[in-house]
Protein backbone atom coordinates (compact mmCIF):
# COMPACT_ATOMS: atom_id res chain seq x y z
CA UNK A 1 0.00 0.00 0.00
CA UNK A 2 2.32 2.74 0.74
CA UNK A 3 4.98 1.60 -2.05
CA UNK A 4 2.42 1.85 -4.87
CA UNK A 5 2.84 5.91 -4.88
CA UNK A 6 6.86 5.42 -4.97
CA UNK A 7 6.74 4.36 -8.56
CA UNK A 8 7.42 6.72 -11.63
CA UNK A 9 3.25 7.08 -12.28
CA UNK A 10 2.83 8.94 -9.09
CA UNK A 11 2.28 12.97 -9.54
CA UNK A 12 4.22 14.16 -7.06
CA UNK A 13 7.15 11.67 -8.22
CA UNK A 14 6.46 12.92 -11.71
CA UNK A 15 6.59 16.94 -10.74
CA UNK A 16 10.24 15.59 -9.40
CA UNK A 17 11.55 14.10 -11.92
CA UNK A 18 10.71 17.04 -14.23
CA UNK A 19 12.32 19.33 -12.06
CA UNK A 20 15.37 16.89 -11.65
CA UNK A 21 15.79 16.75 -15.38
CA UNK A 22 15.93 20.32 -16.22
CA UNK A 23 18.42 20.48 -13.10
CA UNK A 24 20.38 17.77 -14.79
CA UNK A 25 19.81 19.08 -17.85
CA UNK A 26 21.70 22.74 -17.23
CA UNK A 27 24.82 21.07 -15.21
CA UNK A 28 25.47 18.60 -18.22
CA UNK A 29 25.00 20.57 -21.30
CA UNK A 30 28.44 22.19 -20.97
CA UNK A 31 30.35 19.59 -21.34
CA UNK A 32 29.42 18.27 -24.65
CA UNK A 33 28.94 21.64 -26.23
CA UNK A 34 32.65 22.17 -24.60
CA UNK A 35 33.62 19.26 -26.76
CA UNK A 36 32.31 20.56 -29.45
CA UNK A 37 33.80 24.21 -29.47
CA UNK A 38 37.16 22.58 -28.60
CA UNK A 39 36.89 20.46 -31.96
CA UNK A 40 35.84 22.82 -34.62
CA UNK A 41 38.06 24.83 -36.62
CA UNK A 42 36.20 28.32 -36.66
CA UNK A 43 33.37 27.93 -34.05
CA UNK A 44 31.92 31.89 -34.22
CA UNK A 45 31.25 30.69 -38.08
CA UNK A 46 28.99 27.77 -36.49
CA UNK A 47 28.87 23.91 -35.30
CA UNK A 48 32.08 22.19 -37.09
CA UNK A 49 32.56 25.33 -39.55
CA UNK A 50 35.94 24.42 -41.06
CA UNK A 51 35.82 21.27 -40.38
CA UNK A 52 36.43 18.33 -37.03
CA UNK A 53 39.92 19.22 -35.56
CA UNK A 54 41.82 18.37 -33.01
CA UNK A 55 44.36 21.32 -33.40
CA UNK A 56 42.54 23.38 -30.71
CA UNK A 57 43.21 20.08 -28.12
CA UNK A 58 46.78 19.98 -29.15
CA UNK A 59 47.47 23.55 -29.03
CA UNK A 60 45.60 24.09 -25.73
CA UNK A 61 48.05 21.16 -24.57
CA UNK A 62 51.03 22.82 -25.22
CA UNK A 63 50.32 25.80 -23.64
CA UNK A 64 49.07 24.69 -20.08
CA UNK A 65 51.43 21.44 -19.56
CA UNK A 66 53.54 23.56 -17.85
CA UNK A 67 50.42 24.75 -15.29
CA UNK A 68 49.29 21.65 -15.45
CA UNK A 69 52.03 19.97 -13.91
CA UNK A 70 52.75 22.69 -11.60
CA UNK A 71 49.08 22.23 -10.36
CA UNK A 72 49.65 18.35 -10.08
CA UNK A 73 52.75 18.82 -7.85
CA UNK A 74 51.00 21.43 -5.22
CA UNK A 75 47.93 19.06 -5.07
CA UNK A 76 50.43 16.43 -3.69
CA UNK A 77 52.07 18.64 -1.52
CA UNK A 78 48.33 20.22 -0.52
CA UNK A 79 48.00 16.70 -0.05
CA UNK A 80 50.61 15.28 2.51
CA UNK A 81 50.42 18.29 4.78
CA UNK A 82 46.42 18.22 4.83
CA UNK A 83 46.83 14.39 5.83
CA UNK A 84 49.77 15.12 8.35
CA UNK A 85 47.94 18.09 10.26
CA UNK A 86 44.14 17.02 9.29
CA UNK A 87 43.99 12.85 10.28
CA UNK A 88 45.29 13.44 14.25
CA UNK A 89 42.81 16.62 14.44
CA UNK A 90 39.93 14.55 13.12
CA UNK A 91 41.09 11.59 15.74
CA UNK A 92 40.97 14.24 18.50
CA UNK A 93 37.45 15.55 17.25
CA UNK A 94 35.90 12.49 16.94
CA UNK A 95 37.26 10.62 20.14
CA UNK A 96 37.76 13.04 23.09
CA UNK A 97 35.54 15.73 25.05
CA UNK A 98 37.88 18.39 26.28
CA UNK A 99 37.66 22.18 26.93
CA UNK A 100 38.08 23.98 23.94
CA UNK A 101 37.01 21.13 21.67
CA UNK A 102 34.20 23.48 20.08
CA UNK A 103 36.49 26.89 19.85
CA UNK A 104 38.46 23.82 17.79
CA UNK A 105 36.07 22.68 15.44
CA UNK A 106 34.87 26.69 14.70
CA UNK A 107 38.56 27.55 14.22
CA UNK A 108 39.09 24.57 11.83
CA UNK A 109 35.81 25.51 10.15
CA UNK A 110 36.81 29.37 10.02
CA UNK A 111 37.94 29.19 5.84
CA UNK A 112 34.51 28.04 5.28
CA UNK A 113 33.02 31.44 6.25
CA UNK A 114 35.77 33.92 4.94
CA UNK A 115 36.00 34.88 0.93
CA UNK A 116 38.96 33.15 -0.05
CA UNK A 117 40.14 36.66 -1.39
CA UNK A 118 40.53 37.84 1.93
CA UNK A 119 42.21 35.06 2.80
CA UNK A 120 44.14 35.49 0.02
CA UNK A 121 45.01 39.70 0.70
CA UNK A 122 45.44 38.52 4.76
CA UNK A 123 48.27 36.35 3.74
CA UNK A 124 50.32 38.67 1.46
CA UNK A 125 49.90 41.47 3.67
CA UNK A 126 51.22 39.39 6.59
CA UNK A 127 54.02 37.81 4.60
CA UNK A 128 54.79 39.93 1.95
CA UNK A 129 58.50 38.26 1.37
CA UNK A 130 57.15 34.55 1.23
CA UNK A 131 55.10 35.17 -1.63
CA UNK A 132 57.75 34.68 -4.41
CA UNK A 133 58.56 31.13 -2.96
CA UNK A 134 55.02 29.55 -3.52
CA UNK A 135 54.44 29.03 0.12
CA UNK A 136 52.12 31.59 0.48
CA UNK A 137 49.99 29.56 -2.55
CA UNK A 138 50.68 26.49 -0.65
CA UNK A 139 49.46 27.75 2.63
CA UNK A 140 46.20 28.93 1.21
CA UNK A 141 45.33 26.03 0.03
CA UNK A 142 45.61 23.91 3.00
CA UNK A 143 43.81 26.91 5.19
CA UNK A 144 41.19 26.10 2.53
CA UNK A 145 40.60 22.48 2.08
CA UNK A 146 41.67 21.07 5.67
CA UNK A 147 37.75 21.52 6.71
CA UNK A 148 36.97 19.41 4.31
CA UNK A 149 39.39 17.29 4.81
CA UNK A 150 38.68 16.86 8.95
CA UNK A 151 34.83 16.71 7.80
CA UNK A 152 34.85 13.89 5.87
CA UNK A 153 37.31 11.83 8.51
CA UNK A 154 35.75 12.80 11.94
CA UNK A 155 32.67 11.06 11.34
CA UNK A 156 34.19 7.61 9.97
CA UNK A 157 36.37 7.61 13.03
CA UNK A 158 33.93 8.32 15.65
CA UNK A 159 31.68 5.15 14.54
CA UNK A 160 31.04 3.28 17.62
CA UNK A 161 31.65 -0.26 15.96
CA UNK A 162 35.15 0.99 15.05
CA UNK A 163 36.03 1.72 18.34
CA UNK A 164 34.17 -1.25 19.80
CA UNK A 165 36.79 -3.53 17.87
CA UNK A 166 39.70 -1.02 18.57
CA UNK A 167 38.93 -2.00 22.18
CA UNK A 168 38.47 -6.02 21.00
CA UNK A 169 42.47 -5.43 19.44
CA UNK A 170 43.21 -3.65 22.44
CA UNK A 171 42.15 -6.58 24.97
CA UNK A 172 43.75 -8.94 22.42
CA UNK A 173 47.29 -7.13 22.95
CA UNK A 174 47.82 -5.58 19.73
CA UNK A 175 49.67 -2.32 20.23
CA UNK A 176 48.55 0.92 19.27
CA UNK A 177 50.69 0.79 15.84
CA UNK A 178 49.35 -2.03 15.29
CA UNK A 179 45.61 -1.45 16.06
CA UNK A 180 45.93 1.73 13.56
CA UNK A 181 47.18 -0.55 10.61
CA UNK A 182 45.03 -3.01 10.89
CA UNK A 183 41.98 -1.97 12.53
CA UNK A 184 41.40 1.70 12.23
CA UNK A 185 43.06 2.56 9.05
CA UNK A 186 41.02 -0.58 6.82
CA UNK A 187 38.02 0.90 8.72
CA UNK A 188 38.37 4.36 7.38
CA UNK A 189 39.57 3.30 4.08
CA UNK A 190 36.54 4.90 1.74
CA UNK A 191 36.55 7.95 3.88
CA UNK A 192 39.91 8.69 3.80
CA UNK A 193 39.91 7.50 0.02
CA UNK A 194 37.04 10.07 -0.94
CA UNK A 195 38.99 12.61 1.47
CA UNK A 196 41.92 12.70 -0.10
CA UNK A 197 40.41 13.01 -3.93
CA UNK A 198 38.16 15.33 -2.44
CA UNK A 199 41.44 17.98 -1.37
CA UNK A 200 42.99 17.04 -4.82
CA UNK A 201 39.53 18.05 -6.65
CA UNK A 202 39.37 21.42 -4.55
CA UNK A 203 43.33 22.58 -5.17
CA UNK A 204 43.44 21.82 -8.58
CA UNK A 205 40.13 23.96 -9.20
CA UNK A 206 41.24 26.13 -6.67
CA UNK A 207 40.91 30.05 -8.22
CA UNK A 208 40.03 32.92 -5.42
CA UNK A 209 42.94 32.18 -3.20
CA UNK A 210 45.47 31.61 -6.09
CA UNK A 211 44.64 34.27 -8.27
CA UNK A 212 45.97 36.56 -5.96
CA UNK A 213 48.86 34.41 -4.93
CA UNK A 214 50.18 33.04 -7.93
CA UNK A 215 53.35 33.77 -9.34
CA UNK A 216 54.81 33.89 -12.64
CA UNK A 217 56.94 31.11 -11.89
CA UNK A 218 54.38 29.21 -9.36
CA UNK A 219 51.34 29.95 -11.62
CA UNK A 220 48.56 27.14 -11.51
CA UNK A 221 46.47 25.88 -13.98
CA UNK A 222 43.02 27.38 -13.04
CA UNK A 223 44.71 30.54 -13.02
CA UNK A 224 45.79 30.04 -16.46
CA UNK A 225 42.70 29.11 -17.65
CA UNK A 226 41.18 32.47 -16.91
CA UNK A 227 43.97 34.28 -19.11
CA UNK A 228 42.62 32.21 -21.96
CA UNK A 229 39.28 33.29 -21.42
CA UNK A 230 40.40 36.82 -21.25
CA UNK A 231 42.50 36.97 -24.22
CA UNK A 232 42.67 33.83 -26.14
CA UNK A 233 39.91 32.29 -29.01
CA UNK A 234 37.05 30.72 -27.36
CA UNK A 235 38.17 27.46 -28.94
CA UNK A 236 41.84 27.04 -27.73
CA UNK A 237 39.65 28.57 -24.49
CA UNK A 238 37.75 25.72 -24.69
CA UNK A 239 40.19 23.08 -25.13
CA UNK A 240 41.95 24.51 -22.41
CA UNK A 241 38.78 23.49 -19.98
CA UNK A 242 37.88 20.42 -21.65
CA UNK A 243 41.35 19.20 -20.49
CA UNK A 244 41.01 20.83 -17.37
CA UNK A 245 37.79 18.86 -16.49
CA UNK A 246 39.92 15.50 -17.30
CA UNK A 247 41.58 16.09 -13.60
CA UNK A 248 38.45 17.07 -11.72
CA UNK A 249 35.30 15.74 -13.26
CA UNK A 250 36.36 11.68 -12.94
CA UNK A 251 37.41 12.89 -8.81
CA UNK A 252 34.03 14.23 -8.48
CA UNK A 253 32.29 10.87 -9.41
CA UNK A 254 34.30 9.08 -7.78
CA UNK A 255 33.81 11.15 -4.76
CA UNK A 256 30.16 10.48 -5.03
CA UNK A 257 30.52 6.20 -5.57
CA UNK A 258 32.40 6.38 -2.62
CA UNK A 259 30.23 8.20 -0.53
CA UNK A 260 26.96 10.16 -1.76
CA UNK A 261 26.22 13.30 0.07
CA UNK A 262 27.52 12.68 3.11
CA UNK A 263 31.22 13.53 1.83
CA UNK A 264 32.93 16.88 1.99
CA UNK A 265 30.20 18.44 4.22
CA UNK A 266 32.37 20.56 5.95
CA UNK B 1 48.98 15.09 27.62
CA UNK B 2 49.68 12.87 24.67
CA UNK B 3 46.61 13.51 23.23
CA UNK B 4 46.24 16.84 23.48
CA UNK B 5 49.29 17.38 21.66
CA UNK B 6 47.71 16.38 18.59
CA UNK B 7 46.16 19.57 18.77
CA UNK B 8 49.40 21.08 18.40
CA UNK B 9 49.94 20.75 14.36
CA UNK B 10 46.26 22.27 13.38
CA UNK B 11 46.89 25.12 15.53
CA UNK B 12 50.29 26.02 15.09
CA UNK B 13 49.19 26.06 11.37
CA UNK B 14 46.01 27.99 11.67
CA UNK B 15 47.49 30.47 13.86
CA UNK B 16 50.03 30.97 11.38
CA UNK B 17 48.60 31.08 8.15
CA UNK B 18 44.88 32.04 9.35
CA UNK B 19 44.28 34.03 12.85
CA UNK B 20 47.82 36.31 12.40
CA UNK B 21 46.95 36.89 8.36
CA UNK B 22 43.27 37.62 9.30
CA UNK B 23 44.64 40.23 12.55
CA UNK B 24 46.62 41.40 9.71
CA UNK B 25 43.80 42.56 7.35
CA UNK B 26 42.28 44.11 9.90
CA UNK B 27 44.93 45.93 11.52
CA UNK B 28 45.64 47.54 8.07
CA UNK B 29 42.03 48.51 7.45
CA UNK B 30 42.55 50.71 10.49
CA UNK B 31 45.62 51.94 10.00
CA UNK B 32 45.97 55.59 8.99
CA UNK B 33 48.45 55.74 5.79
CA UNK B 34 51.08 57.92 6.82
CA UNK B 35 50.97 58.84 10.47
CA UNK B 36 50.20 54.71 12.00
CA UNK B 37 47.13 55.97 14.16
CA UNK B 38 44.43 53.97 13.86
CA UNK B 39 41.36 55.59 12.30
CA UNK B 40 38.13 54.66 10.91
CA UNK B 41 38.49 56.14 7.65
CA UNK B 42 39.14 53.60 5.16
CA UNK B 43 35.29 52.27 6.29
CA UNK B 44 34.13 55.83 6.22
CA UNK B 45 35.56 55.81 2.81
CA UNK B 46 33.72 52.59 1.15
CA UNK B 47 30.84 53.91 2.88
CA UNK B 48 30.25 57.33 1.04
CA UNK B 49 31.57 56.19 -1.99
CA UNK B 50 28.93 55.62 -4.55
CA UNK B 51 30.53 53.04 -6.53
CA UNK B 52 31.12 50.64 -3.64
CA UNK B 53 27.55 50.94 -2.34
CA UNK B 54 26.67 49.90 -5.83
CA UNK B 55 28.81 47.13 -5.60
CA UNK B 56 27.26 45.65 -2.24
CA UNK B 57 23.62 46.61 -3.17
CA UNK B 58 24.67 44.45 -6.76
CA UNK B 59 25.90 41.21 -4.29
CA UNK B 60 23.12 41.20 -2.21
CA UNK B 61 20.80 41.92 -5.29
CA UNK B 62 22.32 38.97 -7.05
CA UNK B 63 23.20 36.42 -4.35
CA UNK B 64 19.27 36.51 -2.72
CA UNK B 65 18.20 36.48 -6.30
CA UNK B 66 20.07 33.12 -7.77
CA UNK B 67 19.55 31.84 -4.04
CA UNK B 68 15.74 31.54 -4.67
CA UNK B 69 15.65 30.77 -7.96
CA UNK B 70 18.19 27.58 -6.56
CA UNK B 71 15.46 26.40 -3.69
CA UNK B 72 12.64 26.83 -6.08
CA UNK B 73 14.84 24.42 -8.76
CA UNK B 74 16.30 21.79 -6.53
CA UNK B 75 13.56 21.36 -3.21
CA UNK B 76 11.85 18.95 -5.77
CA UNK B 77 15.21 17.67 -7.09
CA UNK B 78 15.70 16.96 -3.72
CA UNK B 79 12.44 14.86 -3.42
CA UNK B 80 12.98 12.68 -6.08
CA UNK B 81 16.40 11.64 -5.64
CA UNK B 82 15.94 10.57 -1.89
CA UNK B 83 12.35 9.43 -2.70
CA UNK B 84 12.50 7.49 -6.35
CA UNK B 85 13.26 4.02 -6.80
CA UNK B 86 14.37 4.90 -10.06
CA UNK B 87 17.24 3.13 -11.22
CA UNK B 88 18.85 5.97 -12.81
CA UNK B 89 18.81 7.68 -9.15
CA UNK B 90 22.35 7.39 -8.36
CA UNK B 91 23.69 8.60 -12.29
CA UNK B 92 21.43 11.86 -11.67
CA UNK B 93 22.53 12.23 -7.96
CA UNK B 94 26.40 11.89 -9.21
CA UNK B 95 25.37 14.39 -12.29
CA UNK B 96 24.05 16.93 -9.76
CA UNK B 97 27.11 16.81 -7.84
CA UNK B 98 29.25 17.74 -10.98
CA UNK B 99 29.09 21.83 -10.66
CA UNK B 100 30.89 20.72 -6.78
CA UNK B 101 33.66 20.01 -8.50
CA UNK B 102 34.48 23.45 -11.08
CA UNK B 103 35.79 26.91 -10.25
CA UNK B 104 33.86 29.97 -11.08
CA UNK B 105 35.26 30.44 -13.69
CA UNK B 106 34.68 27.58 -15.65
CA UNK B 107 31.29 28.07 -14.68
CA UNK B 108 31.82 31.51 -16.53
CA UNK B 109 32.89 30.65 -19.26
CA UNK B 110 30.50 27.74 -19.44
CA UNK B 111 27.62 30.92 -19.54
CA UNK B 112 29.50 32.45 -22.09
CA UNK B 113 29.75 29.17 -24.01
CA UNK B 114 25.57 29.19 -24.06
CA UNK B 115 24.94 32.77 -24.45
CA UNK B 116 28.24 34.93 -25.67
CA UNK B 117 28.29 36.93 -28.37
CA UNK B 118 29.18 33.55 -30.36
CA UNK B 119 27.25 31.54 -27.79
CA UNK B 120 24.95 28.29 -28.63
CA UNK B 121 21.98 30.15 -28.69
CA UNK B 122 22.42 33.11 -30.36
CA UNK B 123 24.06 31.21 -32.93
CA UNK B 124 20.90 29.49 -33.19
CA UNK B 125 18.86 32.51 -33.64
CA UNK B 126 21.28 33.31 -36.33
CA UNK B 127 20.45 30.54 -38.52
CA UNK B 128 16.70 30.42 -37.59
CA UNK B 129 15.86 34.14 -38.00
CA UNK B 130 19.17 35.84 -39.42
CA UNK B 131 19.92 37.73 -36.61
CA UNK B 132 21.77 37.11 -33.21
CA UNK B 133 19.51 36.83 -30.23
CA UNK B 134 19.81 36.06 -26.18
CA UNK B 135 23.75 36.90 -25.88
CA UNK B 136 22.96 37.95 -22.35
CA UNK B 137 26.24 36.08 -20.98
CA UNK B 138 27.89 39.29 -19.67
CA UNK B 139 24.75 41.07 -18.32
CA UNK B 140 23.00 40.25 -14.88
CA UNK B 141 21.54 37.70 -16.73
CA UNK B 142 24.26 35.55 -17.37
CA UNK B 143 26.22 36.15 -14.07
CA UNK B 144 22.75 35.27 -12.92
CA UNK B 145 22.70 31.69 -14.56
CA UNK B 146 26.27 31.08 -13.34
CA UNK B 147 25.48 31.59 -9.76
CA UNK B 148 22.68 29.59 -10.13
CA UNK B 149 24.67 26.35 -11.59
CA UNK B 150 27.42 26.59 -8.77
CA UNK B 151 23.96 26.91 -6.48
CA UNK B 152 22.49 23.58 -7.43
CA UNK B 153 24.76 20.61 -6.22
CA UNK B 154 25.55 22.80 -2.61
CA UNK B 155 21.05 23.01 -1.92
CA UNK B 156 20.16 19.73 -3.42
CA UNK B 157 22.82 18.17 -0.89
CA UNK B 158 21.82 20.22 2.02
CA UNK B 159 18.11 19.57 1.29
CA UNK B 160 18.75 15.82 0.32
CA UNK B 161 19.74 15.15 4.23
CA UNK B 162 16.42 16.39 5.43
CA UNK B 163 14.13 14.85 2.80
CA UNK B 164 15.69 11.12 3.41
CA UNK B 165 15.10 11.83 7.19
CA UNK B 166 11.43 12.89 6.60
CA UNK B 167 8.91 9.53 6.95
CA UNK B 168 7.44 8.76 3.57
CA UNK B 169 3.92 8.52 5.72
CA UNK B 170 3.76 12.38 5.49
CA UNK B 171 3.72 12.07 1.68
CA UNK B 172 1.37 8.35 1.56
CA UNK B 173 -1.47 10.46 4.29
CA UNK B 174 -2.00 13.49 2.66
CA UNK B 175 -2.21 12.05 -0.78
CA UNK B 176 -4.47 9.86 1.02
CA UNK B 177 -6.29 12.52 2.29
CA UNK B 178 -6.96 14.25 -1.30
CA UNK B 179 -4.18 17.00 -1.49
CA UNK B 180 -3.23 17.46 -4.75
CA UNK B 181 0.50 17.11 -5.99
CA UNK B 182 1.46 20.32 -5.66
CA UNK B 183 0.06 20.65 -2.26
CA UNK B 184 1.83 17.76 -0.95
CA UNK B 185 4.92 20.03 -2.17
CA UNK B 186 3.53 23.27 -0.77
CA UNK B 187 1.91 22.42 1.96
CA UNK B 188 2.91 19.08 3.30
CA UNK B 189 6.74 18.70 2.26
CA UNK B 190 7.93 22.44 2.04
CA UNK B 191 6.79 23.45 6.02
CA UNK B 192 8.06 19.76 6.93
CA UNK B 193 11.88 20.98 5.28
CA UNK B 194 11.71 24.25 6.49
CA UNK B 195 14.83 24.10 8.91
CA UNK B 196 16.81 22.38 5.67
CA UNK B 197 15.33 25.54 3.30
CA UNK B 198 16.69 27.93 5.78
CA UNK B 199 19.90 26.06 6.32
CA UNK B 200 20.21 25.83 2.25
CA UNK B 201 19.53 29.16 2.00
CA UNK B 202 22.59 30.45 4.56
CA UNK B 203 25.11 27.96 2.34
CA UNK B 204 23.97 29.54 -1.27
CA UNK B 205 23.97 32.53 0.29
CA UNK B 206 27.42 32.23 1.78
CA UNK B 207 28.61 31.20 -1.15
CA UNK B 208 27.31 33.88 -3.72
CA UNK B 209 28.51 36.94 -1.19
CA UNK B 210 32.43 35.05 -1.67
CA UNK B 211 32.00 34.09 -5.25
CA UNK B 212 35.13 35.90 -7.20
CA UNK B 213 35.66 33.89 -10.35
CA UNK B 214 32.32 33.51 -12.28
CA UNK B 215 31.87 37.30 -11.73
CA UNK B 216 35.31 38.07 -13.26
CA UNK B 217 34.81 36.31 -15.81
CA UNK B 218 31.12 37.35 -16.80
CA UNK B 219 31.49 41.29 -14.92
CA UNK B 220 30.88 43.70 -17.41
CA UNK B 221 30.01 46.44 -15.65
CA UNK B 222 27.83 44.51 -12.95
CA UNK B 223 30.07 45.21 -10.22
CA UNK B 224 30.13 42.73 -7.13
CA UNK B 225 31.82 43.25 -4.20
CA UNK B 226 34.30 40.53 -4.86
CA UNK B 227 35.64 42.58 -7.58
CA UNK B 228 35.72 45.83 -6.32
CA UNK B 229 37.91 43.90 -3.57
CA UNK B 230 40.36 42.11 -6.13
CA UNK B 231 40.37 45.45 -8.34
CA UNK B 232 41.33 47.82 -5.33
CA UNK B 233 43.92 45.19 -4.92
CA UNK B 234 45.60 44.86 -8.33
CA UNK B 235 44.58 47.90 -10.54
CA UNK B 236 45.15 50.40 -7.73
CA UNK B 237 47.21 49.14 -5.25
CA UNK B 238 45.18 50.30 -2.17
CA UNK B 239 45.45 47.59 0.53
CA UNK B 240 44.18 49.36 3.60
CA UNK B 241 40.94 49.88 0.99
CA UNK B 242 41.10 46.15 0.09
CA UNK B 243 41.17 45.39 3.19
CA UNK B 244 38.19 47.34 4.91
CA UNK B 245 36.31 46.15 2.16
CA UNK B 246 37.17 42.22 2.42
CA UNK B 247 36.11 42.70 6.29
CA UNK B 248 32.64 44.44 5.23
CA UNK B 249 31.97 41.54 2.98
CA UNK B 250 33.37 39.42 5.93
CA UNK B 251 31.00 41.19 8.50
CA UNK B 252 28.17 41.42 6.21
CA UNK B 253 27.99 37.30 5.23
CA UNK B 254 28.28 36.69 8.80
CA UNK B 255 25.40 38.86 9.61
CA UNK B 256 22.99 37.08 7.43
CA UNK B 257 24.01 34.00 8.37
CA UNK B 258 23.54 34.89 12.01
CA UNK B 259 20.10 36.30 10.84
CA UNK B 260 18.93 32.98 8.70
CA UNK B 261 20.33 31.26 12.02
CA UNK B 262 18.17 33.03 14.43
CA UNK B 263 14.83 32.36 11.39
CA UNK B 264 15.80 28.79 11.58
CA UNK B 265 15.63 28.75 15.73
CA UNK B 266 12.39 30.30 15.05
CA UNK B 267 11.39 28.02 12.44
CA UNK B 268 12.56 24.51 14.91
CA UNK B 269 11.42 24.83 18.51
CA UNK B 270 13.73 22.90 20.18
CA UNK B 271 16.59 24.66 18.37
CA UNK B 272 18.99 22.72 16.59
CA UNK B 273 22.33 24.73 15.70
CA UNK B 274 22.05 25.93 12.19
CA UNK B 275 25.05 24.31 10.03
CA UNK B 276 26.43 27.06 7.85
CA UNK B 277 29.45 25.29 6.17
CA UNK B 278 27.27 22.46 5.03
CA UNK B 279 28.51 21.69 1.47
CA UNK B 280 31.02 24.31 1.17
CA UNK B 281 30.66 27.83 0.59
CA UNK B 282 33.33 28.36 -2.26
CA UNK B 283 32.99 28.53 -5.93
Amino acid sequence: MTHQHRGATDPVMSIGQGFTLVAVVVCLAPLPLLLVVATTANWPLGFWAGGVTLDWLRQGWEAVQPYTFFSLRLAGMVLAIDLAVGLPTAWLIARHEFTGRQALVTLINLPLAIPGIAIALALILAYPLARASGLLLLLGQVVYTLPFLVATLAPALAQPALIEREAVARTLGASAIQRLWHVTLPAIRSALLAALILVFTLSMGEFNVSFFLFTPLNKTLPVELYSAYITNRVEVAAAITAIFLLFVVPAAIAIERLGGSKIGQA
Amino acid sequence: MLIASLAVPVLTLFTLALLIPLIILLRQSLLEGSSGSLTLEHYAAVIRSLAYRRALLNSVLIAFASTLLALILCFPVAVYIERSRSRYRNALAVALTIPLSLPGIVIGFFVILFFGLTGLVPQVFLLLIGERQLSFAYTFGGMLLGYLYFQIPRVVLVLRGSVSALSQDVIDVSRTLGATPWQVYLDVLLPALMPAMISAASVSLATAFGAFGTAATLSRGFRVLPLEIASSFTESFQPERAASLSIALALLTTAILLGLGQVAERAVRPGRALDTSKGGTRA
